[in-house]
């Protein structure tokens, strides 16, 4: 018996120290950019690398702010995938609930073919659908991004959806049918308060998701005031030269602050997605 | 909705058959084939074998109530979140042989000399595929553990009461039963890694010369850079032909469990 305690003892502190080296490995490069924000030109390239730049300099984020397009982006980021998000649920709630309840033909067929339309690269579609969008007028709209985002999402979230649904038991369908409840009524009042937390992670995952596009609004957009952050940052990095490192480092971490705080807030949800149904662990 | 538009090319009949023409005939065309193969490889090998690892490890602390156990999930999982362009510049940040690359500094101070990450053929692809799978074993992890909570604990149980090594017992109960998770993983990493190319255009742009362009930001390049909206379609084509032959060879390995597994 001592040995196996001992054992699982030397296990335990494997796994402790296992979990140093990744969060070091993962959140080290985090880290460092960081450290690189804060710090004066000069100081970039401060032989060697020193963790915590020794005069500490907030000039990056100052100039970053001073032209006030940040904001602006940072304010765009936050509206698409809003909007996005909860565009994506109104189409999908009743859809995946229909393919939890309902048998009808051609039932797997459907799913399949949904799950296609999700291996197909924003990419590929991009350039088609600028042009689509130009003679429709929505080119430089938010409008346009949104009908992507959510294109974009539909089979992903559906399918997230779908099983949530499905561990509902369909006694307690049943039960409020024979009280005489309409299917609707049911939707709203039954089941979606008991799937509420995984709407709520399927919301979470798609504002995720929707804040790190970058090909779609790109392309679709020409104006600069309608940019998300993540492309923002792409124009602020190609009109720099090595000498503004650190306001690019700033300025990344500026677009990935938001998704990270409300990731690390809501972890439980994001999780949740994939382990569906109930919340472990 | 408009997902079905990849089929509006810009492409009369005769022109899209000389762009075909064209693709299939220029040796950059199969060297860019071999650099897309090697990069989704090596990530792929990377980020499974890796999210693999961390999601046992994490999965086991949150058992045993280990510290940091969910700490460390979050922190890998954060660098998931990441806009792929930022990745990409995090990591020519990192990577990078001036003063400022941290990486070197350490690589030179153990081995004396640095190593240029971005700009030599031998080591570009390297680096690539280091940023990707930094980004990628989050998503690879979060499947893999969500299937390793889903493995009931009777299992276990009863293995060790019959005697059994940790060893055996992850090869005959952690194993079969993660198997279907595995290949969800290893089909949708596929399909992402392929289409993935925000990462390398900040990070290398697809050089030294060809080195790290792969056929997705090679469909990039040729319309944005070279304006040719259509070979550029038709190379975006070829991707999604590839696309879809891996899907379906994923499918025929798993058949209908990936529906029903989630």
């Amino acid at each position: 018996m001592n040995s196996s305690k001992r054992k699982l003892f030397l296990a335990d502190v494997f796994t402790v120290l296992s979990y140093l080296l990744i969060i070091l490995l993962f959140g080290g490069p985090l880290l460092w950019l960081l450290s690189l924000s804060f710090r004066t030109t000069q100081q970039i390239f401060v032989y060697p690398p020193s963790l915590i730049p020794k005069p500490f300099s907030w000039e990056a984020y100052i100039d970053i702010f001073r032209g006030r397009e940040i904001l602006l982006f940072l304010k765009n980021s936050t509206k698409l995938s809003l909007i996005s998000s909860f565009g994506t649920l109104v189409v999908t709630v009743p859809a995946a609930y229909a393919l939890s309840r309902f048998h009808f033909k051609r039932k797997g067929a459907l799913m399949i073919t949904l799950l296609l339309f999700q291996m197909i690269s924003p990419l590929i579609i991009v350039i088609p659908m600028y042009r689509y969008f130009n003679k429709l007028g929505i080119i430089n709209s938010h409008l346009g991004i949104v009908m992507v985002y959510i294109a974009m999402l539909i089979p992903f979230i559906t399918w997230i959806l779908k099983g949530f649904f499905d561990s509902v038991p369909m006694s307690l369908e049943e039960a409020a049918m024979i009280d005489g409840c309409s299917r609707l009524r049911l939707l709203f009042k039954v089941i979606l308060p008991i799937v509420s937390s995984g709407l709520f992670s399927a919301f979470v995952f798609s504002f995720l998701l929707s804040w790190s596009q970058f090909i779609i609004p790109m392309i679709l957009v020409d104006s600069n005031k309608l940019l998300p952050i993540s492309v923002g940052i792409y124009l602020f990095e190609a009109g720099r030269t090595t000498m503004s490192t650190h306001v690019v480092c700033a300025a990344t971490l500026l677009a990935i602050v938001p998704p990270i705080v409300v990731f690390v807030v809501l972890q439980k949800y994001v999780v949740q997605v994939m382990t569906g149904g109930a919340v472990k662990g | 909705m408009s997902l079905t538009n990849s089929t509006l090319l810009r492409t009369g009949t005769q022109y899209s058959l000389r762009n075909y023409r064209y693709i299939f005939s220029s040796q950059d065309f199969y060297f860019i084939l071999k650099i897309t193969f090697t990069f989704v490889l090596g990530s792929l090998i990377g980020q499974v074998l890796l999210g693999l690892a961390i999601a046992l490890l994490v999965h086991r602390g949150i058992r045993r109530g280990i510290i940091g156990a969910e700490f460390t999930r979050a922190t890998v999982l954060s660098s998931w979140i990441i806009p792929s362009m930022a990745i990409g510049l995090i990591w020519k940040i990192l990577l990078t042989d001036f003063d400022y690359g941290i990486l070197n500094y350490i690589i030179d101070s153990i081995f004396g000399s640095k190593i240029p990450f971005l700009w030599s053929p031998k080591y570009a692809m390297l680096s690539v595929i280091i940023a990707n799978v930094w980004c990628g074993t989050a998503f690879s992890m979060l499947i893999l553990f969500s299937g390793l909570q889903r493995i009931p604990d009777d299992f276990y149980e009863a293995a060790i009461v019959d005697g059994a090594s940790s060893f055996q017992q992850f090869r005959y109960i952690t194993i079969p039963h993660l198997s279907t998770f595995i290949f969800i993983d290893l089909a949708l990493a596929t399909i992402y890694t392929f289409n993935s190319f925000g990462l390398i255009m900040t990070l290398t742009a697809g050089g030294p010369g060809l080195h790290t362009e792969v056929l997705a930001l090679h469909v990039y390049t040729t319309i944005f850079e070279n304006l040719h909206l259509g070979r550029g379609s038709a190379l975006a084509i070829v991707l999604l032909i590839i696309n879809l032959v891996i899907a379906i060879i994923h499918y025929r390995f798993f058949g209908k469990d990936d529906m029903v597994a989630q």
